[in-house]
This record gives C-alpha cells, structure tokens and sequence, in this order.
C-alpha cells in the first residue's frame, strides 16, 4: 500500500524548487528585508522630518527587498518573469539614488539604505541584485523549458 | 553595561567563527555537518546571553542613545539564528551552509552595532 503522495509525479517535481545558490541569495533578502524594513520604520517613526526623501527611499527599499524575497522563491519554483524584472529594478534604485546621494547631498540630510550604492551596509546592496541576476541567467540557461512551464501556468 | 562588551565581543568572535566554518563547508562543495548546526545553537545560546544581559541593563534603568534601534537590534541579535536554521532544517545540501554563514555574519555585524548603540 502506497501512500498517496509517495509517488513523485511530473507535479510533484515541478513543484519542488531546484536546490542551488538561491537559498543563500533568500537568506541575504531576508536580511536586507529586517535591516533596511526596520530602519525606515523607525527613521520614518520617529524622525520623519529630519531627511524624509531619504526615510521614504529606505522604506522602497525594504520593500523591494520583499518581493525580491518572493521573486527568487517563484524563479526557484521555475517561475523567472517576476525577477527577471524585479531584480533590474533593485539594481537601478541602488545606482539612480546611489548616484543622486553623491551628486544632490543635499537631498539626503540623512543617509538612506542605497546611499553611497549601499556603503553602509558594506556595498551588499550593490553586489546582491549583480549576483542574483547572474544566478538567474545561469539557471534560465540551465533550463529553457522553465519559462514554457511558467506559460503554461 | 560594561560588562556587556566581552560578551558582545565574544558573540561577534564565535559569530565569525560559525560563519568561515559555513563558508569552508561550502567552498568544499560537502553536505553541511550536523555540527554545524550545533555551533550554530551555540551561537544562538550567546546571542540569548547577550539579549537578557542587554535587557537587564535596560530594566536596571540605563537609556541608549536610540531606545528604538537598541531594541531592535536586540530582538534581531536573537532572532536570525533561530529562523535560518528552521527555514533549512530539511535540506542538508552544500547550499544550506551558505544560508547559515549569512545568518553568522549578520548576527555578528547586529551585536556590533547593538554595542554601538548601548
């Protein structure tokens, strides 16, 4: 007697995320989710006035963070369209307002988590969405029949 | 508080410790070891020594220059082990050793500036 999940079906497979770099690429996400989330709702909860512009781009921050999160688990899954875009989104916040923090340092009284393309966060935030495109292109190539999947879902 | 600093001192060392073990294991391609998993509760039994003494210090009155940031840095210091060792504890694949070289590193660049902000 067999049970009834015991079985692996072609579902079953297609359900179950590759094994690979993108557990490492999540657990740094989900890192950058607490550190860049937590500090706007403070920045935003208790100093608001002080570099607002900057206390909102750290908010987007975190929350693109997030969906990067989620993006990485759906390409995982074999579903890449989400982070495919998301992923060059991040990359061009952190270079745009890595590039307004040094040219307009007037705007940002206070530093936001971009600033200085992530300098205090030891440039993480600048090398993460470098990393985890290249991850995504390799396993894109790995797997071409992944996004057929993903249109036929 | 003063008595905090070897023990945030501590924590960051073992912290970096856990962390190159899980880069090594990594780099060397092997299935992560079950005693990595028990530095790693090490670790997270520093971590909770380092939270009530931090939290002690804060019922005993003394106030951090940012009540907000200390306090979460305090929660987090905590918090990171636990779930990165829960969110892989099926997988026994190289890559699940990245995943607790993060959460090392992290815990200790957190008890870091918990230091930084006592």
């Amino acid at each position: 007697m067999t049970e009834p999940n015991s079985a692996p079906g072609p579902t079953a497979s297609a359900r179950r995320p590759k094994r690979g770099p993108h557990l490492v690429l999540m657990a740094l996400y989900a890192l950058f989710i607490l550190a860049s989330g937590s500090r706007a709702i403070v920045q935003i909860a208790t100093q608001f006035h002080v570099a607002p512009f900057a206390y909102i781009l750290s908010g987007v921050a975190g929350v693109t963070y997030v969906v990067g999160w989620f993006a990485i688990r759906r390409a995982a899954y074999g579903k890449p369209r989400l982070a495919e875009v998301m992923l060059w989104v991040e990359l061009a916040g952190v270079v745009v307002i890595g590039t307004l923090s040094l040219v307009k340092k007037d705007w940002f009284p206070d530093a936001s988590v971009w600033s200085d393309y992530g300098g205090g966060y030891f440039w993480v935030p600048a090398g993460l969405p470098i990393v985890a495109l290249l991850w995504l292109h390799r396993t894109h190539e790995k797997s071409p029949e992944d996004g057929e999947k993903e249109a036929t879902a | 508080m003063s008595a905090l600093v070897p023990i945030t001192w501590i924590v960051v060392g073992y912290a970096v410790i856990v962390g190159g073990a899980a880069v090594l294991g990594m780099v060397l391609k092997a299935p992560r070891p079950r005693w990595l998993d028990q530095m790693a509760w090490m670790l997270e039994g520093l971590c909770v020594v380092l939270g009530l003494g931090a939290l002690g210090s804060l019922l005993q009155g003394h106030r951090p220059e940012s009540m907000s940031t200390h306090v979460g840095y305090l929660a987090a210091v905590v918090c990171i082990m636990p779930v990165a060792i829960g969110s892989i504890r099926e997988e026994r694949e190289t890559w699940s050793s990245g995943v607790l070289a993060v959460a090392a590193l992290g815990t200790a660049v957190v008890a870091a500036r918990l230091m930084m902000t006592r």
